[in-house]
């Protein structure tokens, strides 16, 4: 769906006083039906990236092709039928209602590709007492649901979600993360910007860390941790009255617990989390 | 044809939640009264006269007009012209000969005013003024003021109107969004154009109607609305294009207080009062008052050089507003 030679990308010397390069020689793949997480800190070349993707953004080097085809032939109005983009910021017409907002931008696709507006919101559990209401009596939640749900109204087959769970309550999120999952069931290419690791790590089949404009690592989340993995086990238990704990080599746990114990508490792994893994692999922390 | 429907029918809506329908109709109302019950009345009693001064060393001229002012030197001469707010003429006698001096304005425009100086100058000896016009002293205030309100409200109001509609949408967010809808990119600043100028053409229309009179509005409408749209485009395609590059409307307030100071103040004092300019002639928007006020006098401009200046200035800030667009679509949110 979705190919990645040798991406660069300047900003040029008219808007910003002088060059400055910010993706340097970007390489990846997103095949059909993948959700692809693009993880990296504020200002590391995501948005860019992004932005190159949707045709947004011009003048880049290297070779993109969406869709089988390069990217300098593909941004027509064919093109931006077939791709949904979640932003960064729920950007939305203040003096329209959400279904006035989407039956705005709904109007610039074919009809016979379009969902129903309210169905889209009720799928995404928008409170029905608000669909007449003006967005500028919205919470930031309901506002993040009409935006995925101009997203998702065109029944895109290319989805790009910039930051998708931002300003959702944790119940919000797990339906945000749930619709997703059913989009790329139905056959939808999903390309997600984000540095939130927990929906990187649920959501997404492969994820790439991106920083200072370089892709550090890219593969499965599963992968991922079980390279960077210390394979040791932490134990919490009580002997003689005391609370104490032991952190052991996997291995050693074989042979049953090696020391004496009166009761145990708790076994955990001591799986590294994708923050530590972009810790190690970037030097950074990812916000 | 339906994302133009779409973006017409949104940008309507935009402008309305804006009141800036209510705002363009309130002006015309309270710029129809101030004609009809203001300036006509207020016109109407200085309406027929220019003062005209006569230094006359010799007194070669015995039987001249009551009407015309004696002076008893030169430096009375100019003081007397530089004093007078109502236009006055000069008339110098040197050598026999008159001399017009005209204090204000350049001398193509005030040509009637000689014409009239030496018309009183030589009443008892027939003297046949040039005929330049069949308007009444009413009907030629009629158009002038009619001229000059239309000039304002294009110049000033239709400038920050597009400005205030397109400062909601740039702080929403929401231009990007149409970066990745699929439509050609330039329908979105076509579509603000021509409503903007749609407005602005019924606007003058309204305003040529009901204060010049329907009888007269008649003859001149077509060279009004053409010239009208002229201003119209520039204007809008200025604003369009500060109100992208820019970056709040605080900024923008500063950009239309310069734009109001260098384009139409100049332009006023220099039809319209004593201030005389020699470097106006190279000010673009003097070009384009003329060009309405010719067409409200009914000698709309045939200069073709004109049309294709206009023509050219036109499809240049279509170029920058579309540029500031794409750069806007493109910014960090």
């Amino acid at each position: 769906m979705i190919e990645v030679k040798d991406l660069t990308f300047s900003y040029g010397k008219i808007f910003h006083g002088k060059d400055k390069q910010v993706l340097h020689g970007l390489n990846f793949t997103v095949e059909d039906s993948e959700i692809f997480g693009f993880l990296g800190p504020n200002g590391s070349g995501k948005s860019t990236t992004q932005k190159i993707l949707t045709g947004i953004l011009k003048g880049h080097g290297g070779r993109v092709s969406l869709f089988g085809k390069d990217i300098k032939e593909v941004h027509t109005q064919e093109f931006f039928q077939k791709i949904g983009v979640l932003f960064e910021f729920p950007y939305l017409y203040a003096n329209l209602s959400a279904l006035d907002n989407l039956h705005y931008f709904s109007s610039f696709y074919p009809r016979e590709q379009l969902r129903d507006a309210q169905e889209v919101l009720d799928e995404l559990e928008f409170k029905k007492d608000f669909l007449k209401k003006p967005v500028s009596s919205y919470s930031k939640g309901m506002r993040q649901r009409v935006s995925m749900a101009r997203a998702l109204i065109s029944n895109p087959k290319l989805l790009f979600l910039d930051e998708p769970t931002s300003g959702l309550d944790p119940t919000g999120a797990v339906l945000f993360r749930r619709i997703i999952e059913k989009e790329r069931q139905k056959g939808t290419t999903v390309f997600v910007t984000t540095h939130n690791m927990l929906d990187a790590d649920l959501l997404c089949d492969r994820v790439a860390f991106i920083s200072d404009g370089n892709i550090v690592a890219l593969d499965t989340p599963k992968n991922l941790k079980e390279q960077n993995g210390s394979r040791s086990i932490a134990v919490r238990y009580l002997y003689q009255g005391r609370r104490e704990e032991q952190t052991l080599e996997a291995q050693s746990l074989k042979a049953g617990i090696p020391f004496p114990y009166d009761e145990l508490l708790s076994i955990h792994s001591k799986e590294p989390t994708l923050e530590d893994i972009f810790i190690r692999y970037a030097g950074r922390r990812l916000s | 044809m339906k994302s133009s429907y779409s973006l017409l029918k949104k940008d309507c809506r935009m402008m309305a939640s804006g009141k800036f329908f209510l705002v363009a109709l309130g002006s015309f109302l309270l710029y129809t009264l101030f004609i009809h019950f203001g300036y006509l009345n207020f016109m109407g009693d200085n309406a027929n006269i220019y003062n005209v001064y006569l230094y006359d060393p010799a007194g070669i001229h015995t039987e001249i007009s009551p009407l015309i002012h004696s002076v008893a030197s030169v430096e009375e001469l100019e003081e007397a012209l530089a004093g007078d707010t109502s236009g006055g003429v000069g008339i110098h006698i040197k050598d026999g000969e008159p001399g017009i001096v005209l204090y204000a304005g350049t001398e193509k425009v005030d040509r009637h005013r000689a014409d009239y100086a030496l018309s009183l100058l030589h009443s008892g000896i027939g003297y046949q003024p040039e005929i330049v016009g069949d308007n009444t002293p009413e009907m030629k205030q009629r158009r002038e003021i009619t001229c000059e309100l239309l000039f304002i409200e294009i110049v000033a109001v239709g400038f920050l109107g597009i400005a205030s509609v397109l400062f909601k949408e740039k702080q929403m967010g929401v231009i990007r969004i149409h970066a990745i809808m699929p439509f050609p990119k330039s329908l979105f600043v076509c579509s603000k154009i021509f409503l903007f100028l749609l407005t602005d053409l019924v606007f003058a229309a309204l305003m040529t109607l009901f204060n010049v009179g329907p009888k007269e509005a008649g003859c001149i409408l077509p060279a009004v609305l053409i010239q009208t749209g002229i201003l119209s485009l520039i204007m809008t395609l200025t604003g369009f294009g500060c109100t992208m590059l820019l970056k709040d409307f605080k900024q923008f307030s500063l950009a239309y207080l310069m734009i109001a100071l260098f384009t139409a103040t100049p332009v006023f004092l220099s039809a319209n009062t004593a201030i005389k300019m020699d470097w106006i002639d190279c000010h673009p928007f003097y070009y384009l008052y003329m060009g309405l006020k010719n067409a409200f006098f009914g000698t709309p401009v045939a200069n073709p050089v004109y049309y294709v200046c206009v023509m050219c200035v036109i499809i240049l800030l279509f170029g920058v507003a579309t540029a500031a667009f794409h750069k806007e679509m493109g910014k960090e949110g």
